[in-house]
Order: C-alpha cells, then structure tokens, then sequence
C-alpha cells in the first residue's frame, strides 16, 4: 500500500466512508468553521480562546467569574434552551420538508402569520393561562399547517417552484401582517404591535424557583417531543417510509403505487404546523410582539441548522443547541472583549458555508480512499 | 402620472439589470437564488470604495460616483465567485447555496460595515453615506406629452442600466458566446460535444450575473436612500426572481415585467398619497408585485420554460 501523506489520511479519518459518515463530516464543518473563527478573532487581535470560552460561559454551559443577585450558571442555561426553542421546531420543519424533496423557505412567514393569528384571537384575550397557552400552541400549529397544505398544493397541483411559491408568500405576509399591526395594534412607543398578556406566553419569565429567578419555556419539552416523534415517524411508519420514497425519487415512487401528491400536502402540513409552532414560541415566549415588517432571521437560519444536523431529527436538535450557543454566549463575549456582536452571525453562516459543502469533503474522502486502496 | 412614470423607472430599471443578471446565471444552468446577497454585497462594496475614495481623493464626487458602480460590480462579481465554486466546484445544493450566499452576505456586510466605521472612521455606525446620484432631463424631448415624464428627471444611471442591459442581450441572443451560455442551460452535454466548457462557460456566467447585480444593487442604494446600509436587503433580489421567472427566462419580456413591478409600485404609492389614505397602506402596495406574480405563475407554470438543466450538476459521465 502506497503512503499516503499524513493530511490525507487525517482527512479520510474525518469524512471517509465507515460507521457515523454524516456526523463525522457535520463535526469536521464545525471544527472548519470553528477554526475560521479563530482566525476572524486573530485578526481583530482578540484572544480566541478566552473568546470561545466567554462564549460557554455566557450561554451557561461554563461558570462566569460573578453573577448578578439570583442569577446563576443555571439561569443562564435555562435562558439558553428558552432562546433555543423556537430554533428546534424551526429546524425540524425545515429537515422534513427536505426529507420529501421540498426546500421549505417559508418558515420566517409562517412564524409571522402563526404568531400574528395567535396574538390577535388568543393573545389580547383575559382567559384562563392554562387555557389561554394551549390555545396560543393550538391556534399556531393550526394556521402554521395551513400554509404548509397551500404551498404543497400549489406545488402538487399546479407544478409551482415552491421556492418561488415560498419567497413570495414571505413577503406577502410580511407586509399585510405589518398593515393590520400597523393599522390596529400598534403600540406607539415600541413601533412593535402591542404586547401579548402575561396569560398567553409560552414562556415564563423571573419565575422564583429556590432563591433564584430563572426563564422557563413551557415549550421545550413540546420541542423535544417532536424530535422524537419526528424521528419515530420517519424511521419506523408506513407515512415516513413514502415521504422519504417521493423525496429521493418521486417518479419510482408514483410508480411503485404511493400517492406523490398526498405525501407532499401531508408533508407540508406536518412542516408548516412545525414552523407555526416555532412562530408562537419565539414571538409569544420569548418575544412578546411582532416587529413589523421583519422577517424573523431564525426561519432562514434554520435551513442552515437543518443542514448540518444532516436532515434528522436529533441532528437538528443538536444543530439547533450549537447554533444558539452562539447566539446567546455572544451578547456576554461581545461585552467583555469589546468583539462586535455581529461576529455570531458571521460565524454561524460560515458554519453553514462548510455544511452546504460537506457532500464534496465525503466525495473527496471517497476518492482519497479508493487512491489509498488501489496503489 | 409623471410621478408615476419616473419613480417608477429609477426603480424598475435596477430591478431589470438584477434579472438579466439571474437570466445569465440560470440560463446556464446555475439556479441563482443568491441575487439579493449579491447585490447587497455589491451595494457595499461600491458604498465603502466611495467613502474610503472621498476621504483620500475628495475633490469632484461626480467621478467617484462612477468610480463606485464599477466597485460595486466587482463586489458583486467577488461573492459571486463564491457561488460559483460552491456550485460547480464543489458540487453544492445551488438552492441552498445560494441561500447559505445571502445569509453570508447580511452577516458580512454588518459585520464589516459596523467594524470599518468603527476602527477606521472612528464612528459607531452601519451605513456608509452617499451623494446624490446626478439627474438629467432631455431639453426636447421631455416636452412631449405623458411621454416625456420618460426623459424627465431620470438619474443618469438609469442610461447606464440601459446601456449595458442592450449590450448583454446582443451578447446573449447574438453572439456565439451567448449560444453557449444558452446550450449549457439546456444541453450542456451538447456544447460538450461541440468541444465546448461547459465548467468555464457556467463560471463566467454566474460571476456576470454577481457584476449585474452589485450594479443593481449600487444603484438601489443610490436611487431610495443616498447610503448604503442593512435596509438594502429589502428583497428586490427575491422580487427580480419573480422577474424573470415572470418573463420566462428571456430579457424581453422581464422588462416588460420589471416596468410592471416598478409601475405598480410607483402607482400605489401615488394613489395612497391621493386619497390621502395614512402611510401604512404602503404596505398594502408593496404586496401588489408578488401577488401579481403568484397568480399568474398559478396559470402559466405549465407554458413557462425554464432552462431545461436548470439547477443539475453538469456530470459529464452521465448520458
């Protein structure tokens, strides 16, 4: 057998064929980005260890130095999955729309259209929390999967780029949601539309718990239901079976007797129910208005975590909790090291840069591979 | 109605030279939904080469407005590149690459806007200011009637926009280089066989679409707020897509297309001022080009023809 050089084999050993090939690549991407930071902090002339570090601590996976009163490292945690949330469903929706061959581009709208038929049927009402929460989820699931079954059927139906479908239903969204908001619910001091009550958010905030005061998501614990139940689906039913069929090749599977078009509207409304539920959550748990005319920038985020959680369900969640890291350790580092705050988002979408990528560096190990074997 | 017709231009035009730059992209076979990170990308580029030229040079600011839709084209043409080598390089989803382009594209420009003004102008601030781009009216023409709103007041970049949008439609429909461009959208294996590259030919193509749309977008910058910052991702690039999709992926009729957008745009505007209806129905107006598009996709995506290998890796192994 021929020596290979050593960066080769390395590379083999990171992307190669064998056991865990997708999570191996994910972790290279994330460890290629990583290093493009580094280099990014190097060059503002930052320490990029004690940044990376500031980071962890500031999203309450490491300690920090010192705590305000009642806050601790768990506070910060427990902030974090609060942020981390809506990133989950977000990302679901995105991994199984993908799974059936659809790019679903249109999270950011559905989150805004769910959000804004929650607040107005739900969230200026003076219910009962308990009734009023269930409502908020049920209401944004609701108006969340009919958009989905839209934009499925305009696809199934009428053969439409449902990326094209997508952008343009983003905007028309976008602007008459900001035209009622705008027109009936404006708060005149924020410019946002005014806050929901107390009764209908998802998330509660300074809630006592011991002698601390922490965030609690009511809906995490949905979140990691649906990963599960998301990951059962796909993998062990008759539905997960065919929507995978028609997403790897619609013509065999229309050959084979599955119904295309039922799977792609049943899929859309499963994803569109996901983006909805992603839309309550960050606007009625940890947000409480809606800024007009702002497309959330976590719905397009979301096609990148997707993306480097390789399209699973538990991917996504672990893609979601790595991004959000980021995201939320950010605001600490970025006021401690004097580093601006836009860093976060440059290094995510680098991070997706690699993970977009990540089918060439699997071919490339291929190739190195068959070159190792064949000499 | 002059109103209309000259809002609307200044707005249609730029619109115009993004799609041509789509209609190049994806003519050879390269899906581009990156337009609205390249001209953004473009807009600062063209915006920061102005204000790093007029605190050196300074002096007449005419030339350095020229000077700055050349950057802008070669910012452009720079994170297109990157485009074009996740996609025919590295073998990348076009869609989600061009996705992954513009969230690129936002976070960069902010991020550099930001740490420029901050560490080399020593100001806390995301925009880069602009001049007034310069306007001419035509003495005889601008006389005629309702027609002549055309040559009134028009910014001079709408002639520019014009210019180069005849010449990248000669080089498209009359040129062997435009042949080709065209073959690799449909049958790239066929320029293979005619012993062309169907690797460079979609190369250059996806880089000319970046120049167009880091021209687009410097003039957007220009024509709606005199600086450059984050709101120029508004998503006229997405709204150039429905363009061109619109005019079927030729440069005819997405003109016409783009003068409706722009038309519509103008005209609701107008309208809401004349009824006096308050500024929030803007937005109302602005949902106009899209629903246009939706509804008319719903009965033309059976007759609309995209380039046949549209969004394909070229494998020339494959048959």
């Amino acid at each position: 057998m021929k020596k290979t050089n050593l960066i080769k084999r390395l590379f083999i050993l990171c992307c190669g064929k064998g056991r865990h090939q997708l999570l191996r690549t994910s972790l290279f991407c994330i460890f290629l980005s990583l290093l493009a930071g580094i280099l990014l902090l190097l060059l503002l002339g930052k320490n990029p260890l004690e940044a990376y570090r500031s980071i962890l601590q500031g999203a309450g996976i490491l300690p920090k130095p010192r705590y305000a009163g009642r806050k601790n490292q768990l506070t910060d945690f427990m902030s974090l999955l609060n942020y981390t949330t809506p990133m989950v469903f977000a990302a679901l929706s995105v991994a199984v729309a993908l799974k059936c061959g659809i790019f679903n581009i249109c999270v950011s709208g559905i989150m805004v259209f769910s959000a804004f038929m929650a607040t107005v049927l739900v969230g200026y009402s003076d219910l009962n929390p308990l009734v009023a929460k269930i409502l908020v989820v049920l209401v944004g699931a609701l108006s969340g999967a009919l958009v989905g079954i839209l934009i499925g059927y305009l696809k199934h139906r009428f053969n439409m780029n449902e990326v094209v479908v997508a952008i343009m239903l983003n905007y028309i969204i976008s602007y008459v949601v900001s035209f009622f908001i705008q027109t009936r619910f404006i708060d005149p001091i924020t410019r946002q539309s005014v806050a929901v009550g107390q009764n209908a958010r998802l998330t509660l905030f300074d809630y006592p718990v011991g002698n601390l005061k922490m965030e609690i998501a009511l809906v995490f614990p949905l979140a990691l239901l649906a990963v599960f139940a998301l990951k059962f689906m796909l993998d062990r039913t008759r539905f997960g079976f065919e929507l995978k069929a028609v997403g790897s090749n619609s013509k065999a599977s229309n050959y084979a007797g599955i119904q295309v078009g039922r799977a792609v509207v049943c899929t859309m409304l499963i994803s569109g129910a996901l983006a909805g539920l992603a839309g309550v959550s960050y606007y009625l748990g940890s947000n409480a208005s809606i800024q007009p005319r702002v497309l959330p920038a976590l719905g397009f985020d979301a096609i990148a975590v997707a993306l480097l959680g390789n399209t699973s369900a538990i991917g996504s969640l672990f893609a979601s909790l790595l991004v959000m890291i980021f995201d939320c350790g950010t605001t600490y580092m970025s006021s401690r090291m004097q580093v601006l705050r836009e860093i976060a988002a440059l290094i995510t979408s680098i991070l997706l840069l690699f993970s977009a990528i990540g089918i060439f560096f699997r071919n490339l190990a291929d190739r190195f591979q068959q070159e190792a074997e064949e000499v | 109605m002059n109103t209309i017709i000259i809002e609307g231009l200044s707005f249609s035009l730029p619109l115009f030279i993004i799609a041509i730059g789509g209609i190049y992209s994806e003519g050879s076979g390269i899906t581009n939904l990156a337009l609205e990170g390249l001209l953004g990308f473009g807009a600062f580029f063209g915006g920061l080469s102005y204000a790093i030229l007029s605190r050196t040079f300074g002096g007449d600011p005419t030339i350095l407005i020229y000077a700055s839709l050349g950057f802008a084209m070669v910012g452009g043409a720079l994170l297109a590149l990157l485009h074009a080598l996740m996609c025919i390089k590295f073998k990348a989803n076009q869609v989600i690459s061009g996705v992954v382009i513009n969230m690129l594209s936002v976070a960069l420009t902010a991020f550099l806007a930001n740490q420029i003004n901050a560490s080399f102008f020593g100001q806390p601030s995301n925009k880069f200011l602009l001049e007034v781009f310069p306007k001419a009216t035509i003495p005889l023409l601008s006389r005629i009637p309702l027609l002549g709103a055309v040559f009134t007041d028009f910014y001079i970049f709408e002639l520019i926009i014009i210019s180069v949008a005849l010449f990248m439609a000669y080089l498209l429909y009359k040129t062997p280089a435009g042949m080709h461009i065209r073959a690799c959208g449909d049958n790239p294996h066929a320029l293979a066989a005619a012993g062309g590259n169907v690797q460079k030919v979609r190369f250059w193509s996806v880089i000319t679409s970046g120049a167009l749309s880091g021209l687009g977008g410097m003039c957007f910058a220009y024509s709606i707020s005199t600086t450059f910052s984050p709101n120029i991702y508004m998503g006229f690039g997405y709204l150039a897509i429905a363009a061109y999709i619109f005019g079927s992926w030729k440069i005819g009729p997405t003109f016409l297309a783009c003068i409706l957008f722009g038309f519509a745009r103008s005209g609701g505007y107008v309208l809401v001022q004349k009824l006096k209806l308050p500024s929030s129905y803007g937005d109302l107006v602005l949902t106009l080009p899209y629903i246009v598009t939706l509804v008319l996709l719903l009965f033309f995506s059976s007759t609309n023809k995209p380039p046949r290998a549209l969004g394909e890796v070229y494998d020339q192994a494959k048959r």
